[in-house]
């Protein structure tokens, strides 16, 4: 039976994400279908049908309504992927609060940071995390409650038990009207300057997902979808939860680190026809041994499609030479919430290219906001109005606004157009450091560094690197008698690490007298990048004096 | 090779930040939320300075558990 998706969008209350991820594909009869194919690491298998998913979400919902969560609180999970996650998602969005997912590596800065900025009421963690979150808990005001996956027995009054809370909360839920502007998920991203930026979605944002998951990703009924971000990032919730969800699609979920064989195995094992995965990972499968690949059958597997950072040529050589596929490019941003420019099957795959604009207008503007002629580089700019597009910046009503001074989105991206209307990926038009998929602001670096006593300036830039796309590099000069040692570099790098996150940890350190900085004291990460790639380093005119 | 196991939970407890972590031989990747391919690197960092030894690439490539560190490790020291 054809899961009509154009038929969900007519009816203007039963926009509710979560209700069409689960309940109504339950009433579409499918409630007997595994949604989740679970791949522990131990490689253990664990299938949740919608059926079930609709329960435990629903079980979720009545939990938050018990602790008084009301529409448009703010709702946080930070745990490792796990099924408990899924359904907690669903069930904040069932009652029409806001989910936000939070990235399991983040460190006690980055996580103050996103729950403060947001005034998060309630967050569900596990035992293993909750230290963390406990040592900032003075300075989280907002946040009444932690629910603990892991424990058995209350805590305290504000530490309760998911376990024991579940098996009290009631099966039946009434969804409630949701309008298309309700509010739906916050995604935190990194900006050159300032801390993380909160993209609040709406509940509309499904058309786009679930268009671009049918006539991009070209996920037909009965197919098995694999999609392997995490759902901390906007792939992994667009595409590894709303898309497949709501289409009644099964979809694999694995819970361990990157293992090639074990990747390849579930690609084999699950019969995977869908696979939606990341330029570094594919970077990491071509490092080894080709003879690898060969003792698999990847027969069912149609079509491979790739995300997060520009996909090289030499990725689409492998996956042609090694895999007999090509790898489709797709192109969006945590504020575009679904997919905007694409390669896609049925069409010429020019390699290194974005794509084409899929049901939107992409323009390339030059300094004077006046679109440029073909091959011409510039800013690459979205006209507004595309179904999932984000409404704010939680609290940077400016910055927002900003986004759209000239008339349209500004991605922040450099491209071009050819003459036959595809896209290419120039580079980025600030300072965000793109490493392996994932946006890291360098001020939120070179803050963690400042922090340590030894270090007097910090400046960070991404350079290019032939795994990650781009590594983190930071500048530091020194305070006065202080030398640069393994050890020092350890504290450094673990600073980092734990404050924020691993991915944000310095790949390279160089040692400088000072940090070029303007005669208005910004740091010319400009300059810092010139002078690690050895490239002109351009109009220093504007260089503080010594 | 006590003490290679007790220098290494040390080492894990501050480089993940954790103080009531435990490994043992069988600990991997898969057991330690944090423990990912950047964090990687500051660990084996980590080792080869508090034990003042230092690892080649390939043999970091193969290690597949804390088990294999340790091994590594007493070699090292050993020689």
């Amino acid at each position: 039976m054809l899961n009509d998706y154009a038929k969900i969008f007519t009816q203007a209350e039963n926009y509710n994400i979560a209700y069409l991820c689960s309940g109504y594909q339950c009433d579409l009869g499918f409630g007997s279908r595994v949604a989740f194919r679970w791949v522990f690491p131990d490689r253990s298998l664990l299938n949740i049908t919608f059926a079930e998913l609709e329960e435990d979400s629903n079980r979720c919902a009545n939990m938050l309504l018990d602790l008084n969560v009301i529409k448009g609180d703010p709702v946080f999970t930070f745990l490792p992927k796990q099924p408990s996650l899924y359904s907690f998602f669903l069930g904040i969005l069932k009652i029409n609060a806001i989910a936000c997912v939070l990235f399991s590596n983040f460190g006690e800065e980055a996580l103050m940071d996103r729950l403060g900025d947001s005034k998060a009421k309630i967050l569900l963690t596990n035992k293993g995390f909750l230290r963390k979150v406990k040592s900032i808990w003075d300075s989280l005001p907002e946040l009444e409650k932690i629910i603990v996956v892991d424990i058995e027995e209350q805590e305290s009054e504000r530490v309760l038990s998911y376990q024991k809370l579940l098996g009290s909360s009631s099966l039946n839920l009434t969804i409630p009207p949701t309008v298309p502007d309700t509010p739906s998920v916050i995604h935190y991203t990194s900006g050159s300057t300032g801390k993380p930026k909160g993209v609040l979605h709406v509940h509309r944002s499904i058309i786009s997902q679930v268009k671009t998951f049918r006539e991009i990703l070209s996920v037909e009924d009965g197919d098995i979808f694999w999609c392997t971000a995490d759902p901390g990032w906007v792939t992994g919730v667009s595409y590894g939860i709303i898309a497949p969800l709501s289409q009644g699609i099964t979809q694999i979920q694995y819970s361990g680190t990157f293992n090639a064989e074990i990747w390849f195995e579930i690609l084999q094992n699950e019969k995977v026809n869908i696979w939606y995965t990341a330029p570094t990972a594919l970077r990491m499968l071509m490092q080894e041994d080709t003879s690898l690949f060969a003792k698999f059958d990847l027969s069912p597997l149609k079509f491979i499609f790739s995300v997060g950072e520009p996909l090289n040529p030499s990725v689409i050589d492998w996956a042609r030479s090694i895999l007999h596929k090509d790898v489709y490019d797709t192109w969006f941003q945590t504020e575009t919430g679904a997919i905007m420019i694409a390669n896609r099957p049925g069409m010429e795959v020019r390699p290194g290219s974005m794509g084409k604009p899929y049901e939107i207008t992409a323009i390339i503007l030059d300094e004077q906001n006046l679109p440029v002629p073909p091959r011409q580089q510039g800013r690459l700019c979205l006209e507004p109005g595309w179904p999932s597009m984000f409404i704010c910046y939680l609290n940077k009503e400016s910055v927002y606004r900003q986004k759209f001074a000239s008339g349209y989105y500004e991605t922040g991206d450099l491209a071009y157009k050819d003459e036959n209307g595809y896209f290419w990926f120039f580079g980025r038009g600030d300072d965000v450091i793109n490493t392996s998929g994932h946006l890291v602001g360098p001020f939120e670096i070179e803050s963690a560094l400042l922090e340590l006593d030894e270090v007097a300036e910090a400046g960070v830039i991404g350079a290019p690197d032939e795994l990650m796309y781009e590594k983190v590099v930071a500048y530091i000069s020194l305070k006065q008698d202080i030398s640069w040692t393994r050890s020092l570099e350890i504290k450094l790098r673990l600073h980092v690490s734990n404050k924020l996150s691993s991915i944000a940890t310095p790949q390279e350190f160089v040692i400088v007298e000072r940090i070029p900085k303007n005669k208005s004291g910004k740091i010319l990460r400009r300059l810092l990048k010139a002078w690690y790639t050895g490239e002109d380093v351009g109009d220093v005119s504007t260089l503080e004096s010594e | 090779m006590i003490e290679v196991y007790e220098k290494l939970n040390e080492i894990f407890r501050e480089v993940f930040d954790n103080p009531t972590l435990i490994v043992n031989p069988g600990t991997t990747a898969d057991d330690i939320e944090e423990w990912d391919s950047f964090s990687h690197i500051n660990l084996i960092m980590m080792i080869e300075i508090k034990f003042g030894i230092e690892f080649k690439q390939k043999e970091v490539m193969r290690f597949k558990n804390v088990g294999d560190m340790a091994e590594s490790i007493q070699s090292k020291i050993k020689f």
